[in-house]
């Protein structure tokens, strides 16, 4: 199911949640940090550590948080799976809603 | 290192609660039977990664702590002595004849007849030092199995989570320095764990990271250079021993390139949970199928029936059908603890 990194993440990056993470699936994009949908296995290490309260688990998004869920799929449909941000060696493309987006 | 193969019916590449309780039935199917892990003990995601949480939705118990049912899958499997080689990462899976040849990267071989790939997200390996990976085995450690490595060494370990504190902590008894760098101010470690840290002799240096090792002339680590925020000038820390101890990336590795045919980073089963691959089948969080749902529960269901079909694969005079476990009671069951609800 994932979780899903949201508003408070935007313009700060924080990055403590890239470091907990066990499987790597937390890549960095200009704005924000995306969490890969496909790749995350729900052990949910990284909710806690975020200062900035920016992750939800996806049963537990709310409408503010809906359209940062879209954008987290969306951001990754041109690079699939790369099995781990290590893999990856520059930022996402952030997907419109979050480049236009205004805090 | 291990020269003469080891040999068994069916080899589980994966020692998670799945591959465990594969194992059992492979063992009630009376197949000889291997349980193979790059990690040196068994348990997978929930030993590694949250032992002490309540699992709610394991069938027939209602809350069991994860370290729990892993020890139940490991006794529930005793009686038929599976074959566990742990700290061991299948490298290359092969076919010679009429059996898999499985070879692990420190050179350990299992023949089997039959395969099932229970291997969950994957292996684990330890997370870089960035500025240092040349340094392993000349002073540089991911885990530190003998703790005799620290005595009267000036010592440096890297993280902030609960193992650079547990490596921190058993090193100040025995080591000449112990120096504890974090990038953070904060520690994800458990408070106890911290608050005994906190009072020891461990030097903290926090909002910091290892910016370079240098070397004596042995080549053999002699510094480290650390880098504070805000602070120009690096502090430079003698040090013979550095543990990094920066978490784990787990990946799936050397399986990617073993020819199954792999969706998203997992691998695809047919309702058998074969793969494309004769003779390998796979289950639990490593599978992909239609309707595929990752839970614990689900991979116990697709690792009984791999294995029973795996069964028929190794001896075709075997029928798919285990039979009911009531009828075979394992060997030594009668001292199992009987489970009932008012003991949950």
């Amino acid at each position: 199911m994932a979780f899903v990194i949201g508003e408070p993440c935007v313009d700060v990056k924080d990055k403590t949640c890239i470091e907990e993470c066990p499987v790597d699936c937390i890549y960095e994009g200009e704005r924000m940090l995306y969490i890969h949908p496909d790749e995350c296995i729900d052990c949910a290490a990284c909710e806690p550590v975020c200062p900035m309260d920016a992750i939800k688990p996806a049963q537990k998004v709310t409408d503010d948080w809906q359209p940062f869920q879209q954008a987290a799929r969306q951001v990754f449909e041109e690079i699939g799976t790369p099995g781990g941000s290590f893999n990856v060696d520059d930022a996402l493309t952030d997907p419109e809603f979050v480049q236009e987006f205004e805090k | 290192m291990s020269a003469e193969p080891i040999v068994v019916d069916l080899l589980l590449i994966g020692a998670g609660p799945v591959g465990l309780y594969g194992a059992y039935y492979a063992g009630f199917r009376g197949l000889c039977v291997g349980v193979l892990d790059s990690l040196p003990q068994v348990g997978g995601q929930i030993s590694a990664l949250y032992p002490q949480k309540d699992i709610y939705d394991i069938a027939g118990l209602p809350r069991i702590k994860g370290q729990d049912l892993v020890d139940n899958l490991v006794a529930q499997a005793a009686p038929f002595a599976p074959r566990y080689i742990l700290g061991s990462e299948a490298e290359i899976l092969r076919r010679d004849g009429d059996e898999l040849v499985v070879t692990t990267a420190d050179g350990t071989s299992v023949r089997s007849g039959a395969v099932v790939i229970t291997a969950g997200v994957g292996s684990a390996s330890p997370r870089p030092l960035p500025c240092g990976e040349e340094f392993l085995g000349r002073g540089l450690h991911y885990f530190v199995p003998d703790l005799s490595t620290f005595d009267g060494k000036d010592v440096v370990v890297v993280g902030g989570g609960d193992s650079a504190v547990d490596w921190a902590l058993a090193a100040v008894a025995r080591a000449r320095s112990v120096t504890l760098v974090h990038r953070r101010q904060q520690f994800r470690a458990h408070e106890h764990s911290v608050a005994r840290l906190h009072e020891s002799v461990c030097d903290l240096v926090l909002d910091a990271e290892v910016g370079k090792l240098f070397a004596d002339d042995a080549e053999q680590i002699s510094a480290v250079e650390v880098c504070r925020k805000g602070v120009d000038t690096p502090k430079r820390v003698d040090a013979q021993v550095v543990v990094a101890a920066l978490g784990f990336k787990l990946n799936l590795g050397p399986i990617a390139s073993w020819g199954l045919t792999l969706s998203k980073r997992a691998i695809v089963v047919d309702p058998a949970m074969c793969t494309n691959i004769p003779g390998v089948f796979a289950a639990g969080d490593i599978t992909t199928h239609a309707g595929k749902v990752k839970l614990i529960a689900v991979g116990f269901g697709e690792v009984a029936t791999a294995v029973n079909n795996a069964a028929v694969t190794i001896n075709p005079d075997l029928g798919l059908s285990p039979g009911h476990s009531s009828d075979a009671p394992p060997p030594g069951s009668d001292q199992f603890a009987v489970s009932t609800a008012a003991t949950i």
